[in-house]
């Protein structure tokens, strides 16, 4: 467990960061834009930030924060839930400015309980004094402004919506308005958080009061770029021992591509991961950095080693040595080590060769393996990514490339390797030097070339007709196979090459030993818990009880429901061949016509008037209990009826 | 592609299907009611005797199922622990698998059981048990909001405060308002309370939109267990049992006991008037000036002041209901479905 918090610290952290980061330039951007307004109208900034709601929230945090160290100690966040009506905004507005003011110059004592008073006050105010408040409340804000700004020389005053569709819109005008009042004693400046589009401005402002604002358009980065950086940081590293397999990793980017955009819930999908994982597996203990599990190898206790015996791929390894390996556990925990270590050296040379190809599939055209590097990583995780027709084609395409292409390309590798910790790469590193090298030699040898050509010309002097006819057999001969230039041979030389380290380094984990330690496997799991789907539950359990009790007399193929299921599925199953609306008489005296089938049998007539009783309430249990799911509802078109809420079925 | 036509095909008949459902505004059904069936209703109390007698099928899968879940509990204290909180949904009764994971897990610890399914609950009495007895705070809060915050920021001061939220169906029709389910996920995000909740509608999901899910921060957890919701629906008033029909009869010869004859008798005449034109839909009710002549032939009253003052006390116990006609004319009717007044002149005959 510890490790665990362990693990999801250092994830969080390195993510906040990152976060941060790439939001710092376009706050920088607001910032400075902020410094430099000042005018009639208000000056507002409109962030457009896209529909994942739910990270905008980190965004603002840390945007509020540089605007607090840079420019103003002033910046009040206001949320549309907080704000229903204009009083609540107020309130919450001044509650935050007064808090902000105290946290600045938290020395003055006398401030506080003023500060205090003041927002006990305004929250004691009742509702028909709310319009002799307003000017109060404005009124009490500006001086409080005023006599901590003394010595600041006037900072504005930043008010942060954060979601601007939400707001209502009488609210949000009556706020422009009013502010727009007291502009010139209270410089304000105000930031729209937009999730769609800018045009939300102009359809929930009319034009009276937008024109009190003066607005500027910032785009903010798009949540694919978030994620493939994501990606980019958790995945393609060496830094977290913990890996996805593929399906899981196509599962999570499925969830974000076609739900909802959320860098957010990726992060959950991959933290849920990470708990299912070392929460399931035993042998999760191992997963940690190369140089602590070996020291958790040698304390592993007998029965760890027989649960790593038990590894699928371990045990398809196992076939010379079998017998020290299968019975002591000193031995195996030796092979152990080895085989961790192997597995980290394959995670160090995967990642700079996995960029290495990306940089060459990612130019060529129509991307036949993917544009973004994670549909290359998947792609590489799913299966012998050289076995596949889409690498088949983009290496016919690579061989195609132009000169000054591949001279980019190959200078990027260059730098990947250099840059990554790998040992192995410096014969390749060196190798890729000397393909550079010779390319620049082959710019000399294209007039070498043009040499050739002009001693081609001469043999085409005039000759007899035997002659010529030979000259010209030999040149068609030459041309065949002098097809390749000499850049052309070393084109394909080095996309052999690449073609060959691809084959080297980029097998896929399922294919090592001892995988099942990192890679965490178990997509049902996570689309389970994530992604459920509560109608298909309820569907299977009414339309097939037998899926979930497993008694005998349950089964049935499909079409049909034995009668002695539970009585809410005989009930669903009869009001599934029903149109909209459904006679309960008609349905009572089905469901007992059904049950009776299984009553009557050891039954007899006597006791029918109880019988019938009994299987009266039971039916009100069982429609009583559809009612409560939802499917049914009382209708008062007829009497005595009732409405479906689905349709279709039978 | 002939895969693909035939999806496209049924696809198109699926739509047709769904249009050719709801376009003709006429239902095919039978004209049979319940009332023509000749049998008792039920009561609340006779069905759950009966209930009780009716043995539970399968009682060892369900067992078994039971124990499946239960094998789940630790696994949900961990992942609570770690942030998350829990959903379980599925057919059946979830009630007594929460009910155990409370007494076996969270026997130590503070915990809140909210039972969603209970008519009268509201999100105000669920802040109000977590602000008095959780944490020991007396006084009273303007709105939700307000003590919202304030629980808020107990729970980020005090590290040590921990609480499980257990809430029987959320979906339920109290809670599953925009309003309680934004402040309902707010106190979930804290990262010391633990929410643990079921649900069961099957548009359950419909109640959340994306910043909600993200504060609930959901594990969905499948727990089908097939008991039967009894707790649940012994509050939902089925149509069936007509708990308002017994209710209004009761209260209807309850009241009319304490009036003097003379009142009784124009409470019936206004009442036969309406059972005799309960076949024509577009009856419109007795109007004033006609029931005023009734009444006076029956000798029941003598001047026009003293049948208002009648017809108001029958309102202000809501026996009648006054309506006003296109014509401007005053029409009374009796808000009482037409079998239960049947049964009420029968009673009354038998009284006599």
């Amino acid at each position: 467990q510890q490790v665990q918090e362990e693990l999801n610290k250092q994830l969080f952290d390195n993510l906040v960061s990152f976060l941060r980061r790439s939001h710092s330039e376009f706050q920088e951007k607001t910032t400075e834009w902020s410094c430099r307004m000042k005018s009639r109208e208000i000056p507002t900034a409109a962030l457009v930030l896209g529909v994942n709601v739910t990270d905008h929230d980190l965004t603002f945090k840390s945007l509020s924060e540089v605007l607090q160290n840079n420019i103003t100690p002033y910046v009040a966040l206001l949320q549309a839930k907080d704000c229903p009506g204009i009083k609540n905004l107020m309130q919450k507005l001044m509650g935050q400015l007064m808090n902000c003011c105290v946290d600045v110059d938290s020395s003055d004592e006398e401030d506080y309980v003023q500060v205090s008073q003041h927002r006990i006050r305004c929250s004691m105010t009742s509702l028909i004094s709310w319009y002799e408040n307003i000017t109060k409340k404005t009124d009490s804000e500006t001086p409080s402004k005023k006599r901590t700004s003394r010595h600041l020389q006037s900072p504005p005053v930043v008010v942060i919506f954060k979601d601007m569709e939400s707001f209502t819109t009488k609210v949000l005008q009556d706020f422009i308005v009013i502010s727009s009042q007291h502009i010139h004693e209270l410089p304000l400046i105000l930031i729209f958080g937009i999730a769609t589009s800018p045009m939300i401005i102009h359809s929930l402002l009319p034009h009276s009061v937008s024109s009190l604002l003066c607005i500027e358009l910032f785009q903010s980065l798009s949540c694919k770029e978030h994620l493939s950086t994501i990606i980019d940081k958790l995945l393609l590293t060496t830094q977290f021992a913990f890996k996805l397999s593929e399906k899981v990793l196509q599962v999570l980017i499925n969830i974000f591509l076609y739900h909802d955009f959320s860098v957010q819930n990726f992060i959950k999908g991959f933290q849920l991961c990470i708990v299912e994982h070392f929460h399931s597996q035993p042998l999760s203990v191992l997963c940690c950095q190369l140089v602590e599990a070996k020291k958790r190898v040698n304390s592993l206790s007998h029965s760890q080693c027989e649960n790593i015996r038990r590894l699928p791929s371990f045990r398809s390894q196992v076939s010379e040595k079998q017998i020290a390996l299968l019975t002591t556990d000193n031995f195996l925990k030796e092979v152990i080590q080895k085989l961790l270590e192997d597995l980290h050296v394959y995670h160090e040379n995967y990642v700079p060769v996995l960029r290495c190809l990306h940089v060459f599939t990612s130019s060529l055209p129509k991307y036949p393996l993917g544009k973004q590097i994670r549909e290359l990583h998947c792609a590489c995780l799913e299966n012998r990514v050289w076995e596949t027709e889409e690498y088949e084609s983009s290496l016919q395409l690579a061989r195609m490339l132009n000169k000054s292409d591949l001279v980019t390309m190959l200078q990027k590798c260059v730098e990947i390797f250099v840059s990554s910790s790998g040992k192995e790469f410096d014969k390749v590193v060196e190798k890729l030097k000397e393909f550079l090298a010779q390319f620049q030699k082959l710019e000399g040898a294209c007039q070498e070339r043009g040499e050739s050509i002009s001693s081609q010309k001469e043999l085409q002097k005039k000759t007899d007709l035997y002659h010529l006819q030979k000259t010209l057999l030999e040149l068609k001969e030459s041309r065949r196979s002098k097809k390749l230039t000499k850049f052309e041979m070393l084109r394909f030389e080095v996309v052999d090459f690449i073609d060959n380290l691809v084959r080297n380094y980029l097998v896929p984990a399922d294919h090592k030993t001892l995988h099942e330690i990192m890679y965490f496997n178990t997509a049902s799991a996570l689309r389970e818990h994530l992604n459920a789907a509560p109608r298909i539950a309820l569907h299977t359990a009414l339309n097939n009880p037998y899926c979930y009790l497993k008694n005998q007399a349950l089964r049935s193929d499909g079409g049909y429901i034995s009668n002695k299921a539970p009585d809410i599925c005989i009930v669903y199953k009869l009001h599934l061949e029903c149109g909209r609306l459904i006679n309960l008489v008609d349905w009572l005296e089905a469901f007992s016509t059904v049950v009776m089938a299984v009553e009557g049998t050891n039954e007899d007539a006597a006791a029918s008037d109880q019988v019938d009783d009994t299987i009266h309430a039971r039916f009100i249990q069982a429609v009583s209990e559809l009612e409560l799911l939802g499917f049914i509802k009382p209708s008062k078109q007829k009497t005595d009826h009732v409405a479906r809420l689905t349709w279709g079925g039978c | 592609t002939l895969s693909k036509k035939m999806k496209d095909d049924k696809m198109s008949n699926l739509v047709e299907e769904y249009f050719e459902a709801h376009s003709s505004s006429k239902v095919l059904t039978s004209d049979r009611t319940l009332q023509k069936l000749h049998k008792r209703r039920l009561n609340q109390e006779t069905l759950r005797d009966l209930l009780k007698k009716a043995p539970l099928a399968f009682a060892p899968e369900i067992k078994e199922l039971n124990q499946q879940h239960e094998c789940l509990f630790s696994k949900w204290m961990l992942q609570l622990h770690l942030g998350f909180n829990i959903v379980l949904y599925g057919l059946g009764s979830k009630r007594d698998l929460l009910e155990k994971f409370r007494t076996s897990v969270l026997q130590d610890s503070v915990h809140l059981v909210v039972n969603g399914y209970f008519p009268s609950i509201t999100v105000r009495s669920i802040l109000n048990s977590i602000t008095e007895e959780v944490l020991e705070h007396i006084g009273t809060f303007r709105s939700p909001l307000d003590q919202l915050e304030f629980i808020m920021k107990r729970f980020k001061e005090d590290s040590s405060l921990e609480l499980y939220v257990l809430i029987h169906n959320l979906d339920s029709q109290m809670l599953r308002g925009e309003r309680s389910q934004q402040i309902l996920a707010q106190l979930s995000s804290l990262p010391s309370i633990y929410l643990i909740a079921s649900v069961d509608h099957i548009n359950a999901p419909l109640m959340w939109d994306q910043a909600k899910q993200s504060l609930y921060n959901w594990l969905w957890y499948e727990t089908t267990t097939f008991s039967p919701y009894v707790e649940e629906t012994s509050y939902e008033n089925s149509l069936l049992v007509q708990q308002s029909g017994s209710l209004a009869l009761s209260s209807l010869t309850h009241v009319l006991r304490s009036l003097t004859p003379n009142a009784r008798g124009i409470f019936r005449l206004l009442a036969q008037y309406q059972l005799e034109n309960k076949d024509n839909p577009s009856y419109p009710g007795l109007s004033f000036q006609d029931f005023y002549q009734q009444c006076r032939e029956a000798f029941l009253v003598n001047s026009d002041l003293t049948l208002r003052a009648q017809l108001t006390e029958f309102r202000d116990h809501k026996l009648i209901r006054t309506k006003r006609g296109a014509d401007g004319v005053e029409y009374l009717l009796i808000p009482v479905d037409d079998s239960t007044l049947t049964d009420f002149l029968e009673k009354e005959d038998e009284d006599v």
